[in-house]
C-alpha cells in the first residue's frame, strides 16, 4: 500500500493506482476527457492535469501512478490556469461550435468541461481547417471536425470489441481517425457494434437513429437486457414520449459488462417488418380485423375441434412459455416444438445426459483464458459479444485456434484456424485430444488425414497444452456442431481443465429446455397448429413447414406468410413492450423489463395466452421456476 | 447618480439575440427603472453617444469592414463591451464561411445559388464594405463580457444586465452558462 496526500486529504491506496483514482477514492474530483473507466489511460487530453511537489511541470493524473509520501494539489490557479488552456486548444483545433452540434446541451464532455471551468468563451479561434465526414456506415456518422483525437473510441475498438478496425494516421493536428488502412467505415471491418459511439465524448462518433432525438436529460433510461440472441447482454433503452431513441450498453451489465452489438444496439431501429396491430380471423377465405373476444373464441373453437400441434418461439419469456405449455397441456398436446426445435441445445442436453453432470461454464469464466479453441459456427455472426471475449484477448498473446468448416469472421484473428470438411470437425477435435495426450504425437500423420499444415497443427497442440486455463467456444448453431464434436471438445476441456461455454440458439433456448418445449416440429397429424412466434424472424425454410396447415392460430407481433395463412391472428408484444424472465446460454436467469408501452389492442404473450386459457375455462399459473430446478448444461444462477 | 447608459448594435449576426433580448417581456419596464437604454437598432438613435455610454452590447461577428467600423467606435465610446451570442463570442453561425475562401462564399451566394440567373455577379462598388473572413469581437476590439448562447435565453440576458445595470460585472455560471 502507498500513503499520499490529495488537496490536503491522506489517504491510502494499492500500489500501481493511477493519482486520478486515488483522486477518486479520496473523493476528490479531477476533470477529465480522454480517461473512461473501462478502457487503459491514456494520457492524451491533458485535462486532468494536477501539481505534484518536486516535480518541475504539471503531471497527468490518469497515467501517473501513486509513490509513497506524494503530495498531489489538484485545484490550484495554475491548474486551473492550465486546464482553460488546454480547453482552449481543443476548442481552436477543429469546428466545435456549439449551437449546430448533435451532443450540445449537456451530452457533450467538451463543452460540459468548458462550463465546469466557468469558461464564457476561447481566447484564441480557431483554425479553420475542414475536415472530411464519413457518413458510408448505415447506422455510424463519423464526423472529423468534432474529434477531440482522444482515442476513446481507438482503443474501445481494441480493448473492449477486440476488432481493431479504427486508428490513426498522420500526426499532430492532422492526426485523423481511419478505419483499417484509411477506408470509408461502411467498407471497412468494422462490425457495426457501436461501441465507439458509446465511448465518444464528443459529437464525432454519432449513431444515424439516435441524432437529434433526445438528449440524456430528456429521455427515460430503462435497465433491461438485449433479446437479440442467447447471450442476453444488458442493455440501457433510451425512449422519450414512448419511442426508441438509443440503446446502450450497461457498464454494470454481468454478462456482457458494456459491450453489444450491432443486432442490439442498432437492428431494432431498422425493423422493417409490418407490426399487426388488431385481431384477425379468416371468414369466407379473407382475414377480417376482430374484436379480442372474437378472435379468440374462434381460436377456442378451432383448438377444440380436433388434434392440436404446438409450437413455441424460443424468445419467449420463462412466464410466457409456462403459460403457453399450460393452454397446450390442457389440449392434450404431448410434445411442445420450438422455433428452433431442439437443434442449437440437443448436443450439450445429450452430452449432460451422458456425463451426469453440468458440463459448461460460464462466459465470464472465459475472461483469464490463456488460449480460446473456437469451434461449430462463426460466432462474430450469431453470438458476436461472445466473439468479442475471444478477440479482444488475442493482443495480449493468448492463442486462438479455430476449427472451421467454411469462412468465418475469425479468420483474419484466429492465429491458427483449421479448414476441415465439416463432417470431419469432430474426428478432428478428437484428434487434438489425443495429440494432446501421446507422448510421441506424430503430426504429419495426423495432418495428411485432414489435409491440413502440420506445422500449424503441431504449433496449435503445443499452444492448447501450454495453456493453464483454456477456453473453448462451441457454437451451437452450424451443421456440424453436433453430438460427436460436442463430446470431443468437452472430452478435450475436461482433460486438461479448461472451460467450455456452447452458445445455443435464442435468448431462452436453455429455458425452453427446461420447460420441455424445445423440441422438434412435427405437425403432419395435426388437425390445428397452435403457433407462438412473438416477434421472432423466422427463415423461409421454417416457415414453409406450415404452408398445409388448415387451421393455424397465430400469436405474432409482426406480419409474415405465416399470418396471411392462418386462420386465427393475434397480435402480441415485441422484446421491448413486455418484461420476463429468460435464462440465457451459460444459466443466468436474466429479467427483462418493457421500455415501451404497446399499442392498444396488443398483448404481451402471457396476457394473449391468458385470454385464450379463459375461454377454455383453464387457470394459468405461470409458476416456470420449479422448471429451473432440474439438472441442466450449465449451472443455473437466479 | 445619474442612471447608466447602454447601447447596442447588431453585426454579422441574425438579430436573434436582440429578440431574445426582447423576450424578457414586461421585465423591460424593471430595466428602463434601472437604466437609460440609448442607441439600439430598435430605438430611433443608430450610435452610441459621442459623451460614451455605461454600457456597449455588440450582437454578431464581424464579417467585413464596416462591422470593423461599428464595433471599434462602440469599443471607444463604451466603458464596458458585452458580446452578446455565440457569433459575438465565437463567429457563431456566419464563421462557418471561413472553412471556405472569400472568393467560394460570395460566388456560392452571388453567382451559383440556384435563384441567382445568368446575370448574377459578386457586386463591387467601391462604396460597399469590403468582407473579411468572420471574426468574433474579441478578436478586433477589447471584450470585457461575454455572454454566449444562440441565442442566450432572455433569463441570461436579462440576469447579465441587471447585474451591469447596478454596477457588477455578472459571472454566467451553472444554468446561466450555455454556448448552445
Amino acid at each position: 500500500m502507498v500513503n499520499l496526500t490529495i488537496d490536503g486529504k491522506s489517504i491510502e491506496v494499492k500500489e500501481g493506482t493511477t493519482v486520478l483514482n486515488a483522486a477518486r477514492q479520496a473523493g476528490v474530483e479531477i476533470p477529465t476527457l480522454c480517461d473512461h473507466p473501462q478502457l487503459t489511460p491514456y494520457g492524451g487530453c491533458r485535462l486532468c492535469l494536477v501539481e505534484v511537489e518536486g516535480a518541475r511541470t504539471l503531471q497527468p493524473s490518469c497515467t501517473m501512478p501513486v509513490s509513497n509520501n506524494m503530495v498531489v494539489k489538484t485545484d490550484t490557479e495554475k491548474i486551473r490556469e492550465a486546464r482553460k488552456f488546454v480547453l482552449t486548444m481543443i476548442f481552436s483545433e477543429r469546428n466545435h461550435f456549439c449551437p449546430y452540434c448533435q451532443v450540445s446541451g449537456g451530452d457533450c464532455e467538451l463543452q460540459n468541461s468548458a462550463y465546469d471551468e466557468g469558461m464564457t468563451h476561447w481566447p484564441i479561434q480557431p483554425n479553420w481547417k475542414p475536415y472530411p465526414v464519413d457518413a458510408s456506415h448505415p447506422f455510424i456518422v463519423l464526423e472529423h471536425n468534432r474529434c477531440i483525437l482522444c482515442r476513446r473510441c481507438v482503443r474501445a475498438c481494441g480493448e473492449l470489441v477486440g476488432n481493431f478496425t479504427l486508428g490513426f494516421e498522420e500526426r499532430g493536428a492532422d492526426s485523423t481517425l481511419v478505419a483499417d488502412l484509411g477506408l470509408p467505415l461502411g467498407d471497412s471491418s468494422c462490425i457495426g457494434c457501436g461501441t465507439c459511439v458509446q465511448v465518444c465524448p464528443t459529437g464525432s462518433l454519432i449513431d444515424r437513429w439516435s441524432a437529434y432525438q433526445g438528449k440524456e436529460t430528456e429521455v427515460d433510461v430503462t435497465k433491461t437486457i438485449c433479446l437479440g440472441c442467447s447471450v442476453g447482454c444488458s442493455v440501457d433503452v433510451l425512449t422519450r414520449d414512448n419511442r426508441l431513441v438509443r440503446i446502450e450498453g450497461d457498464w454494470e451489465g454481468k454478462i456482457n459488462q458494456g459491450v453489444i452489438c450491432e443486432v442490439g444496439r442498432f437492428l431494432p431501429f431498422d425493423e422493417k417488418r409490418d407490426r399487426v396491430l388488431t385481431p384477425l380471423v379468416r371468414k369466407d377465405g379473407n382475414l377480417k380485423a376482430a374484436t379480442w373476444d372474437d378472435a379468440v373464441s374462434v381460436a377456442a373453437g378451432l383448438v377444440k375441434s380436433g388434434k392440436v400441434a404446438a409450437v413455441a418461439s424460443t424468445r419467449l419469456s420463462m412466464e410466457a412459455l409456462q403459460a403457453f405449455k399450460e393452454v397446450c397441456a390442457s389440449l392434450g398436446v404431448v410434445s411442445i416444438a420450438s422455433t428452433e426445435e431442439g437443434q442449437a441445445t440437443q448436443a450439450a442436453v445429450a452430452y449432460a445426459n451422458k456425463s451426469g453432470k453440468a458440463f459448461e461454464s460460464k462466459l465470464v469464466d472465459l475472461k483469464d483464458a490463456d488460449c480460446f479453441l473456437v469451434l461449430g459456427e462463426d460466432v462474430t455472426k450469431d453470438h458476436q459479444v461472445v466473439s468479442f471475449f475471444v478477440k479482444r484477448a488475442i493482443p495480449t498473446g493468448t492463442p486462438v485456434i479455430q476449427v472451421a468448416s467454411g469462412p468465418s469472421g475469425l479468420d483474419n484473428f484466429a492465429n491458427f484456424s483449421f479448414l476441415v470438411d465439416e463432417g470431419k470437425t469432430a474426428e478432428f477435435v478428437n484428434e487434438l485430444k489425443n495429440l494432446l495426450k501421446t507422448n510421441a504425437p506424430d503430426f504429419d500423420g495426423s495432418a495428411k488425414k485432414f489435409g491440413v499444415s502440420a506445422d500449424m497443427l503441431k504449433e496449435a497442440v503445443q499452444a492448447i497444452s501450454g495453456s493453464a486455463k483454456l477456453g473453448v467456444v462451441f457454437g451451437s448453431r452450424s451443421e456440424a456442431a453436433g453430438s460427436d464434436l460436442l463430446e470431443a471438445a468437452a472430452e478435450l476441456a475436461s482433460d486438461i481443465k479448461g472451460k467450455l461455454v456452447t452458445t445455443k440458439g435464442n435468448i431462452n433456448s436453455l429455458g425452453a429446455v427446461h420447460l420441455g418445449v424445445n423440441n422438434p416440429v412435427d405437425i403432419s397429424d395435426a388437425d390445428v397448429v397452435l403457433l407462438s412466434v412473438g416477434d421472432e424472424e423466422l427463415t423461409q425454410q421454417f416457415m414453409k413447414k406450415f404452408d398445409k396447415v388448415k387451421n393455424l392460430v397465430i400469436f405474432s407481433s409482426f406480419v409474415s406468410p405465416l399470418t396471411a395463412n392462418a386462420s386465427v391472428v393475434l397480435p402480441v408484444t415485441n422484446w421491448l413492450e413486455q418484461g420476463g424472465h429468460f435464462v440465457n446460454f451459460d444459466g443466468h436467469v436474466l429479467e427483462a423489463k418493457a421500455a415501451l408501452a404497446a399499442d392498444d389492442g396488443v398483448f404481451s404473450n402471457v396476457d394473449a395466452f391468458s385470454k385464450l386459457a379463459a375461454k377454455l375455462d383453464l387457470n394459468i399459473s405461470a409458476n416456470w421456476k420449479d422448471a429451473l430446478k432440474s439438472s441442466s448444461v450449465v449451472e443455473i444462477t437466479l | 447618480m445619474a442612471k447608466p447608459t447602454v447601447a447596442s448594435d447588431w453585426l454579422a449576426g441574425c438579430a436573434g439575440c436582440h429578440m431574445s433580448f426582447l423576450d424578457i417581456d414586461e421585465r423591460i419596464a424593471q430595466l428602463v427603472e434601472l437604466v437609460d437604454l440609448r442607441a439600439t437598432p430598435i430605438t430611433d438613435l443608430k450610435h452610441p453617444d459621442k459623451e460614451g455610454v455605461t454600457v456597449g452590447i455588440l450582437e454578431g461577428g464581424i464579417n467585413n469592414t464596416y462591422n470593423e467600423e461599428v464595433a471599434k467606435q462602440m469599443r471607444e465610446r463604451s466603458q464596458i463591451l458585452v458580446a452578446l451570442g455565440d457569433c459575438a463570442v465565437f463567429g457563431g453561425v456566419p464563421a462557418m464561411r471561413n472553412f471556405f475562401t472569400l472568393e467560394e462564399s460570395l460566388r456560392r451566394a452571388y453567382v451559383e445559388t440556384p435563384s441567382t440567373d445568368a446575370s448574377g455577379k459578386i457586386p463591387s462598388s467601391p462604396e460597399l464594405a469590403v468582407p473579411t473572413r468572420v471574426r468574433a469581437v474579441h478578436e478586433v476590439v477589447p471584450v470585457d463580457v461575454f455572454i454566449p448562447g444562440c441565442p442566450p435565453d432572455a433569463d441570461i440576458i436579462f440576469f447579465a444586465l441587471a447585474e451591469l445595470a447596478q454596477g457588477r460585472i455578472p459571472k454566467l455560471e451553472n444554468k446561466n452558462l450555455m454556448w448552445n
